[in-house]
């Protein structure tokens, strides 16, 4: 059984224990926490939602199969009324620069988890003192300790296979006893090779000698279940497949589509229709979808959140909609951080702190990419499966920032040069038939492609807000982008680079690693040029701290200036070191349900 | 010239054997010639195409009754793909049949031999991109199609370099 599809009647006819506005993992875990407690719930969703039913999800493994360039947003139909950003492709974003902050999200139902990779490492502790430990950025109103249970919450509902032992190592504790409720996935071919030549070599940064090793990465992505999760959970983990029919077939194990972005097949990734679709009550949940919340009303009596405004429209292929308001006694917006911080603004929210939209984050990549001397298999099994999480952490972050390591399955695509593009270039050279055949084993199948994750800490100008000349289709404001990369991270970033010569000199790989400065990202530092990739971990436009006067939201993610509204997703986060950011907004989704249910409960 | 003939298809299928290095075989496997022989012919028209097949044909013909293999590859490079006519037709093929897009012809292509309607960067049809041939010729399954299977990542490629 799924959530009730409605329509804008049987809205405007009920008053909700809760309005949430977007389906994506935040708002589908807040969704199932409230319901589960005898909560009635509208979701609000701004996208289509044909994939709650399995031949709509075939739709879109179809539209991905058709698509000459299969980016990140190729298999989602494009939708003029709900815009997603895809990495500059259209005109979404209004970025003013100096930087580009490019990326991609997903207006469909379930969100972005659609397409995300599904990398689920926990924050260290230290990221959550970034300002008081290293006096950068900004420091969380909750410690890691503080949010250890709802972590293992995110752990059971993602369904993350990993390896505990291996975390631990980096200095992030776990309850005794605590394993992950699948196993890692097994390294690739590629893994082992570069872990037989690396694993113990060192290289100095900022005179602190750090110890090259790689891990598996967590991964919300199915595995074999751990036994072991038994004695902490009592019960073996049973991974859950697709929300409908035929779960023999799908949502099993892994099973090495290696397109886990833009869409896995077989759904063994980890998206947030899992969650809605297991949600026990499911006729306390109402999804309302095709409706984009575009004002928030206040009372201006009382100062409490009254309803969510919404534009409906019948179809995404016309401009025409209808106007909405949804009511309830709690509001939850969980559009992600820059729609939730763009519909404050639109509403003209009253700010305290006056910091919506500010401190925006997000985790720029820097990419180095190299040919191996021996044929690795580029491009098989799952986008990564380790990564070098050692600089993850150190004193170094004082000058610098901190990043963690990404092994590429997947080869050169990224960077510019993947296989597709390989071909082309050798047929245009004529080469045909068996030489060809040769050439691209020579060329692809020895592609190394190491990702960069670099932190970025909260700046006050680096910020999302609106301007009546940037709006879309229905009227509604599209995201107008201030961004630019700190020093701090800059640094790092060269570093980086520096650290990919070295791994590449001991792996006696051919460094292929250029960065032309006609690029929109490009950049020089200490005269050396450098391009980076948004990491679409968007964040920070919304914070949590300890009052009203610095930041938006208190620490269990309520607004401080309206008390029946709740910000959920990476808007509250005040850092975001290394970590991906999902399984963190997850955990926070959860700790926040607890808070909601308090408040309706009164 | 009417190239819908069993002879036409049969020199189409030799000429991609020649082309991508795989066998006939391997081409029929996918299951996409009849389609990708319609939708070339559906764009560049019978005339170039016939000829295109008509030149390899012939060449091959040589090759064998010469006996000498050099005939067909010296062929293939120096009057097919240096051609300015027939050269962007046959990489399109190639590019074809390892990626299932057909991609627009290049314009100078265009303005001596004439712009075509259908001339456009397409992919054939989206069960066609599982069959391109690039991924088994670097040995993986099509990013999204044919799963390969749970850890098999972690064996030893099953490509070499020669
Ligand atoms: C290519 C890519 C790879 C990624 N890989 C990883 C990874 O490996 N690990 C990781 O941790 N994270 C990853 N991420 C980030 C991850 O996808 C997001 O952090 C996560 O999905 C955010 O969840 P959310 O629920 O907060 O927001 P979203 O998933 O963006 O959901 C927001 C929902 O709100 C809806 N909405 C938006 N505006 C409105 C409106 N006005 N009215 C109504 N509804 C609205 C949207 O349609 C959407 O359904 C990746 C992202 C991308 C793009
Ligand atoms: S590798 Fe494949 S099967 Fe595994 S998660 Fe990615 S797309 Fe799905």
């Amino acid at each position: 059984m799924t959530i009730k599809s409605v329509d804008c009647q049987t809205v405007s006819k009920t008053f909700y224990d809760a309005v949430i506005v977007g389906s994506g993992v935040a708002g589908a875990i807040v969704a199932k926490q409230l319901s589960e407690q005898g909560k009635n719930v509208l979701i609000l969703e701004a996208g289509t939602s044909r994939d709650l039913t399995l031949a709509g999800f075939q739709s879109y493994v179809e539209t991905f199969y058709g698509a000459i360039a299969k980016h990140a947003n190729s298999p989602y139909p494009l939708n003029l009324n709900a815009l997603s950003p895809t990495d500059g492709l259209n005109s979404y974003f209004e970025e003013k620069g100096p930087m580009p902050l490019s990326g991609s999200y997903t207006r469909v139902t379930g969100g972005t988890t659609m397409h995300w990779q599904g990398t689920t490492l926990r924050m260290l502790p230290d990221d959550f003192k970034l300002r008081s430990k290293y006096g950068q950025g900004l420091d969380w109103p909750i410690e890691y300790t503080d949010l250890m249970p709802y972590y293992r919450k995110a752990e059971y509902e993602i369904g993350v296979s990993g390896n505990t032992k291996e975390q631990k190592e980096l200095d992030i504790p776990f309850l005794p006893g605590y394993v992950f409720p699948m196993k890692e996935l097994p390294p690739s071919y590629l893994d082992e090779q570069i872990r037989e030549k690396i694993d113990g070599t060192t290289f100095d940064l900022d005179k602190e000698t750090i110890k090259l090793k790689l891990s598996s990465f967590p991964q919300g992505r199915n595995s074999v279940p751990n036994p072991d999760y038994a004695l902490y959970h009592g019960d073996v983990f049973v991974p859950s497949g697709v929300t409908s029919e035929n779960p023999l077939e799908y949502g099993e194990r892994c099973q090495g589509n290696a397109s886990c972005v833009p869409i896995c097949p077989v759904q063994a990734k980890y998206d947030a229709r899992r969650t809605l679709g297991t949600i026990a009550f499911p006729d306390r949940v109402h999804l309302l979808s095709q409706a984009v919340a575009s004002r928030v009303e206040i009372d201006p009596e009382n100062g409490r959140v009254t309803a969510i405004h919404y534009k409906h429209y019948k179809d995404k292929n016309s401009p025409q909609y209808t106007i909405g308001t949804a009511k309830g006694r709690l509001f939850v917006l969980a559009a992600n951080a820059i729609e939730n911080a763009k519909l404050m603004l639109a509403s003209e929210l009253l700010s305290t702190s006056g910091l919506i939209g500010n401190n925006m984050m997000d985790h720029p990549f820097i990419l180095t990419w190299a040919l191996m001397p021996q044929v690795i298999g580029t491009m098989r099994g799952p986008l990564v499966t380790s990564g070098i999480g050692t600089f993850r952490k150190g004193k170094f972050r004082k000058q610098q920032s901190a990043f963690g390591i990404a092994i590429e399955n997947s080869g050169w695509g990224w960077s510019g040069t993947g296989a597709t593009d390989v071909l082309r270039d050798a047929v245009n050279r004529n080469r045909y038939g068996k030489d060809l055949r040769q050439e691209l084993i020579d060329r692809i199948s020895r592609q190394l492609l190491l990702a960069f994750m670099c932190e970025l800490p909260a700046d006050y100008s680096n910020r999302v807000t609106i301007d009546p000349q940037y709006k879309d289709r229905l009227g509604n404001y599209r995201p107008v982008i201030h961004f630019n990369i700190s020093d701090y991270c800059k640094k790092t970033m060269a570093d980086a680079r520096k650290v990919s010569r070295e791994i590449f000199k001991r792996l006696k790989a051919e460094d292929y690693t250029h960065y032309k400065n006609s690029d929109p990202a490009y950049f020089e530092y200490e005269g050396e040029g450098y391009w980076y990739r948004g990491g679409n971990h968007f964040s920070g436009t919304h914070v949590m701290g300890t009052s009203k006067h610095n930041s938006v939201v208190n620490k269990n993610l309520r607004s401080w200036d309206y008390e029946n509204l709740y910000l959920v997703g990476s808007g509250s986060m005040p850092s975001i070191g290394t970590a991906n950011t999902t399984l963190t907004i997850a955990a926070l989704s959860f700790l926040a349900s607890e808070q909601m249910l308090k408040d309706l409960n009164t | 010239m009417d190239i819908d003939t069993p002879e036409f298809m049969e020199y189409f299928l030799d000429f991609s054997v020649a082309v991508t290095g795989f066998s006939r075989f391997d081409l029929q496997g996918t299951g996409q010639v009849s389609l990708y022989f319609s939708t070339i012919r559906g764009i560049i028209g019978d005339q170039i195409f016939g000829e295109l097949l008509q030149t390899f044909h012939d060449l091959d013909r040589k090759a064998k009754r010469e006996n000498n293999q050099s005939v067909l590859t010296d062929g293939i490079s120096f009057e097919i793909l240096v051609s300015g006519k027939l050269g962007p037709i046959a990489r399109n093929i190639i590019k074809l049949w390892y990626t299932a897009i057909w991609y627009q012809l290049p314009s100078p292509w265009q303005e001596k031999f004439g712009a075509r309607q259908n001339d456009i960067t397409f992919i054939v049809s989206p069960y066609a991109y599982p069959e391109g041939l690039l991924w088994p010729a670097i040995g993986v399954n099509p990013p999204g199609a044919k799963a390969p299977g749970y850890g098999t990542w972690s064996e030893p490629p099953s490509v070499k370099l020669s």
